[in-house]
C-alpha cells in the first residue's frame, strides 16, 4: 500500500509537461514620446499572425527588420511608415 | 592473559557500541509523555517515546552523546546518554515560548544559542501551515522578504540581503546567482525540518561573508522506525490557482536510514486587490531529494542528493523606464486557464543540483567530520523565445574538515573550509563574465559554559583568489577582462551570556568581511530581470563589518519579554545606483562603494499566556531599523519599514464540545508596517499598511490533517518598500485576499 502510494506519487511528478508552444505573434515595439511602448502587429512571410520555428528565430534575431509600407494609426498614436528593427515576440498582459 | 584482556576489551567496546538506549520521559507529576521527539543530535537520528513514555532502541552511540528532547507544550531538554543506563527524564510544562524554543536547552547546528544570538523555527509543517516557507520565516523579528509573488522570494535580515545573507542547506552554501533580486532562494521547503538564523556577522564556522546574517536550513533527521512511514500532501491557493503536491517516505533497517521526498507545484498569475492579475507572475517547479545514512561502530556516513527545477516568470518587465509605465499595462483583466499557466517570456529556467557526502567519526569527547558538498546552478534567463539573454552555470565545491572536542565545560572546534567556485557562460551573450575563485578559511571556535555563565570566542582567516579572463565579443560589445586579485582578512566573534534567576543577558561583538562579487566587479549588460543596464567596477574593495548585539530576556509562567538592540558599521559598502544615462531603453546602473554605512535598531518580543485561559497565546514582535549612508543624507536602498507583528493562537484541543467539528487550533496574524521615510536617493516614500491572516487547522482523523488559511483577509492593497516591483509603475501591489486549503495524509 505504502509503496503503491509512493509509486503513484513518483509517476505523477514525472508526468509533467514542459513543452513550450513553438509559434508566437510578433510586433514592432514602437516607443512613443512619453516612453510607453506601442505594439504594431506584424505578419509572417505568408501573411499570417504566427511566427514559428526558424521564422520565429529569424524575427527575434539582431538583423531582422520589418517594413511598414504606410502609416499605422493606433488610438491617438501614428506610427510612420518605415523600416523597423525593434521586433518583440513576447506576450503582454491581456 | 594478554589475549584475555584484549578479548575483554573488544567485548566491552562491542557491548558499549551496540548498547541499548532506553528510558522514560515523564512530566513533573510523573505522568508519562507520549510522542516525545528524541534526537541524537550529532548523529541526526530521531526516535519517539511510546504511549507509556518509554523509548528503547538498539543503536551504538558514544558515551556522553547529547539527546535532545522536544514536545510541543513542554520545555525542551538536553540529556546526556550514559552507558547502559536507563534514563528518566522529566519535562516541565512550557507556558511561554520565547525564541521559538526555550533558551534553557536547544540544539543548534550554528552553535551555542546561549552565547550566540541564534534563532530557530521549525518548518517541518510549513507546507501545511503556511503560504510559503520564506513567508513563514518572516514571522521572526528583523526578517523580511523581497518578492514578486510566490515565484521569486529572497530573505532580508536587518535590511541586508543578496550576497550579504548567506544561505546554507544541510551544510552546503547555496550559490545561485543570489546577487540579483530576481533570483530566488534555490530550493523549496521539501523535506526540511528547521531553519536557524544568525543575524549579523557571528556565523564564523560557515563563512565570513555573511555580514547580514546566515540562514541554515536543515532536512528532517533520519528516524528509527519499526516500519516505513510517509506522507502525501497537497495545497490549493485561490489567489493564483496554485496547486502544490509533496510526498515523503522514510525507511530504516538496523543502521541504514533512507529518506526520499518529491514535489511538484504550478501556479498562474497572482490576483491583486483590484481583481486584476499581475501578468507573468506565474511559476512552475519540481524537486526530488533523497538522503542515505549508515552507521557502523564509531563511523557514520551520509549521502544526500537534491534536484530542483523551477521556471518562474519575470513580472513587471518593461521596455523603457519602469517608473513611467502605467500599472494597467502589466495587468490582465482575467485568467485564461488555457494559457496563463504556460511559461511565457520573459522567464527563467533554473536547475539546481546538490550533492553532499559527510563522514563523522565519534569518540568519547570528540567528533571528527569530513564534509564534501557540490552545488551546481544553471540559470537561463529568456526575454526572447528562441535565444536566452544569458545562460550561466555556477558550480561550487566545498570541503570542510572539522574537529569538535569537549572537555569539562568547554568545547573547542577547529576546522577549515576549502571552496572552489566556477561561473561559466554557456553562450556568447552575457551579463557577467566567466570567473572562478578559490577560498580557504581556517577557523577556531571556543565555547565555555558553566552554571549561569557562558563565553564564546571565535576567529577565522580567509584567503580568496578571484580570477576572470573573458574577451568575448557579442553584439558589438567586447568583454575585455583579465583580472586576478587576492582578498584576505580575519573575522572574529565573541559573546558572553549570564543568567540570574529569570533574567538572561547576552552580548556579542563580531567582525567580518565580504570581498566583491564578480557581478559587482564585471557586470556589463542588460539585466532583463531588473529592467536595467548594469555596469560593474573592477576597483571595488573589501567590505568590513563590525556588529554589537545585546539581548536581554525575562520570562515567567505567563509572560515573556525579549529586547535586542544592535548596531553595525560597514565600511566600503557596495551598492548599485541609477545614473541619468540610458543604454537603448534601459537606464544604466553603476556599482559603487560607500565609505561608511550604519545599521542600527532594536527588536522586541512579548509572549503573553493568560493564567485563566491557558490555551490562548498572544505573541508580538517589534522591529525597528534605521540605516544611514554616511556619505550622504539618505538611508540605504531596500530598507524594510519598521513593523509590529502580532499572533493570537487559540488551542482548541481541550474543548471536547468542539472536537466533533475537528478543529484543533485557530490563529490570527496581524502585520503592521509603518511608513518608510528613510530611503536611498532614488527611492520613494512608502505608506503604512496592515495585513491580517487567519488560519484554522485540525485533524479529520488520526492520519489526515488540514489547514484552512485566509491571507490578506481584508484585501488590503499595499506595496512593501522592499518589493522587487516597488519602482515599477509607481509600485505593483502584493497579492490580494487568498484562500488556501492544505491537506496532509500520514501513513
Amino acid at each position: 500500500m505504502k509503496l503503491g502510494i509512493c509509486a503513484l506519487a513518483i509517476a505523477l511528478f514525472s508526468a509533467c509537461d514542459s513543452h513550450e508552444d513553438d509559434c508566437h505573434e510578433c510586433h514592432i515595439a514602437y516607443m512613443a514620446t512619453d516612453g510607453t511602448e506601442i505594439e504594431v502587429e506584424i505578419t509572417n512571410s505568408e501573411g499570417g499572425e504566427d511566427f514559428c520555428g526558424s521564422e520565429l528565430e529569424e524575427a527575434e534575431g539582431p538583423d531582422f527588420t520589418y517594413t511598414l509600407d504606410e502609416d499605422v494609426i493606433i488610438g491617438t498614436d501614428t506610427i510612420p511608415a518605415g523600416v523597423y528593427s525593434d521586433i518583440h515576440c513576447e506576450e503582454h498582459a491581456h | 592473559m594478554k589475549k584475555s584482556i584484549f578479548l575483554s576489551f573488544i567485548m566491552m567496546i562491542t557491548f558499549s557500541l551496540n548498547a541499548q538506549i532506553r528510558g522514560v520521559v515523564i512530566d513533573k507529576d510523573s505522568i508519562p509523555i507520549a510522542d516525545v521527539e528524541i534526537l541524537i543530535a550529532d548523529y541526526d537520528i530521531q526516535f519517539f517515546t511510546n504511549y507509556l513514555g518509554e523509548f528503547s532502541i538498539e543503536i551504538g552511540i558514544i558515551n556522553g552523546s547529547n539527546l535532545y528532547l522536544y514536545k510541543n507544550g513542554y520545555e525542551s531538554k538536553i540529556s546526556q546518554y550514559k552507558d547502559d543506563t536507563e534514563l528518566v527524564i522529566i519535562l516541565d510544562d512550557l507556558h511561554v515560548d520565547i525564541d521559538e524554543i526555550s533558551v534553557i536547552a536547544s540544539y543548534n547546528i550554528l552553535g551555542n544559542s546561549k552565547v550566540t544570538n541564534i534563532q530557530n523555527i521549525s518548518i517541518k509543517d510549513v507546507f501545511l501551515n503556511s503560504n510559503s516557507m520564506l513567508e513563514s520565516v518572516t514571522e521572526l523579528s528583523g526578517v523580511d522578504i523581497i518578492s514578486s509573488g510566490s515565484g521569486i522570494q529572497k530573505v532580508v535580515v536587518r535590511g541586508l540581503s543578496g550576497m550579504r545573507v548567506v544561505t546554507y542547506l544541510n551544510g552546503m552554501q547555496i550559490n545561485n546567482q543570489q546577487w540579483a533580486n530576481d533570483h530566488g532562494i534555490g530550493f523549496t521547503d521539501l523535506g526540511l525540518d528547521k531553519v536557524e538564523l544568525i543575524k549579523g556577522s557571528s556565523a564564523l564556522r560557515y563563512g565570513s561573508e555573511s555580514i547580514g546574517g546566515l540562514l541554515y536550513f536543515k532536512d528532517h533527521p533520519f528516524i528509527k522506525l519499526e516500519e516505513a512511514k510517509g506522507f502525501i500532501a497537497s495545497k490549493f491557493n485561490s489567489n493564483s490557482y496554485l496547486s502544490s503536491n509533496q510526498f515523503g517516505l522514510k525507511w530504516n533497517r538496523n543502521n541504514l536510514f533512507f529518506n526520499v521526498h518529491g514535489e511538484y507545484s504550478i501556479s498562474s498569475d497572482y490576483r491583486l486587490p483590484n481583481n486584476q492579475y499581475l501578468f507573468n507572475s506565474r511559476f512552475k517547479q519540481n524537486a526530488i531529494k533523497f538522503s542515505i545514512a549508515h552507521k557502523k561502530n564509531n563511523l557514520q556516513n551520509i549521502f544526500r542528493y537534491q534536484l530542483h527545477n523551477e521556471s518562474p516568470g519575470i513580472p513587471g518587465h518593461v521596455h523603457g523606464d519602469p517608473s513611467t509605465v502605467e500599472l494597467t499595462q502589466l495587468l490582465s483583466s482575467d485568467i485564461d486557464f488555457n494559457t496563463d499557466f504556460k511559461i511565457t517570456r520573459p522567464n527563467q529556467f533554473v536547475t539546481n543540483q546538490l550533492f553532499i557526502y559527510e563522514s563523522n567519526y565519534f569518540t568519547d569527547n570528540s567528533k571528527i567530520s569530513l564534509y564534501v558538498g557540490h552545488f551546481r546552478n544553471n540559470l537561463q534567463e529568456y526575454e526572447k523565445w528562441t535565444q536566452p539573454a544569458f545562460n550561466l552555470t555556477l558550480s561550487n565545491t566545498l570541503i570542510n574538515p572539522n574537529i569538535k572536542y569537549s572537555y569539562n565545560n568547554s568545547t573547542i572546534e577547529l576546522g577549515s573550509q576549502f571552496s572552489i567556485l566556477n561561473n561559466v557562460n554557456n553562450i556568447n551573450q552575457r551579463l557577467v563574465p566567466d570567473a572562478s575563485s578559490i577560498n580557504i578559511g581556517p577557523y577556531a571556535i571556543f565555547n565555555y559554559e558553566k552554571d549561569n555563565l557562558g563565553v564564546n570566542l571565535g576567529i577565522r582567516y580567509d584567503y580568496k583568489k578571484l580570477k576572470s579572463k573573458d574577451n568575448t565579443v557579442n553584439n558589438n560589445k567586447i568583454f575585455d577582462i583579465d583580472y586576478s586579485k587576492s582578498f584576505s582578512n580575519p573575522s572574529f566573534s565573541s559573546g558572553v551570556y549570564y543568567k540570574f534567576k529569570d533574567h538572561i543577558t547576552r552580548i556579542s561583538y563580531s567582525g567580518a568581511y565580504r570581498s566583491p562579487h564578480f557581478s559587482e566587479l564585471f557586470s556589463n549588460g542588460v539585466h532583463h530581470g531588473t529592467n536595467r543596464y548594469e555596469i560593474g567596477d573592477e576597483d571595488l574593495l573589501i567590505e568590513n563589518a563590525n556588529q554589537i548585539d545585546l539581548k536581554y530576556q525575562w520570562s515567567n509562567e505567563h509572560l515573556g519579554f525579549v529586547i535586542n538592540p544592535f548596531i553595525q558599521h560597514i565600511t566600503k559598502f557596495i551598492s548599485i545606483n541609477p545614473t541619468d544615462s540610458f543604454s537603448g531603453v534601459y537606464r544604466i546602473y553603476n556599482y559603487i562603494q560607500y565609505e561608511l554605512v550604519e545599521i542600527k535598531g532594536v527588536e522586541m518580543n512579548i509572549h503573553y499566556h493568560p493564567h485563566l485561559l491557558h490555551n490562548l497565546h498572544i505573541e508580538q514582535s517589534y522591529s525597528f531599523l534605521n540605516t544611514k549612508n554616511k556619505d550622504d543624507s539618505y538611508g540605504l536602498a531596500l530598507t524594510p519599514a519598521n513593523s509590529i507583528k502580532t499572533k493570537i493562537l487559540l488551542d482548541l484541543n481541550e474543548y471536547d464540545k468542539l472536537s466533533k467539528y475537528k478543529i484543533n487550533n485557530l490563529s490570527v496574524y496581524h502585520v503592521h508596517k509603518f511608513q518608510q521615510n528613510s530611503f536611498a536617493q532614488y527611492e520613494e516614500f512608502t505608506d503604512s499598511y496592515d495585513v491580517i491572516n487567519l488560519q484554522l487547522g485540525g485533524k479529520l482523523n488520526s492520519k489526515l490533517e488540514y489547514n484552512f488559511l485566509i491571507h490578506n483577509l481584508f484585501n488590503e492593497e499595499y506595496t512593501p518598500h522592499i518589493s522587487r516591483l516597488r519602482g515599477v509603475a509607481g509600485g505593483v501591489p502584493n497579492p490580494g485576499r487568498s484562500i488556501s486549503i492544505n491537506l496532509k495524509y500520514d501513513f
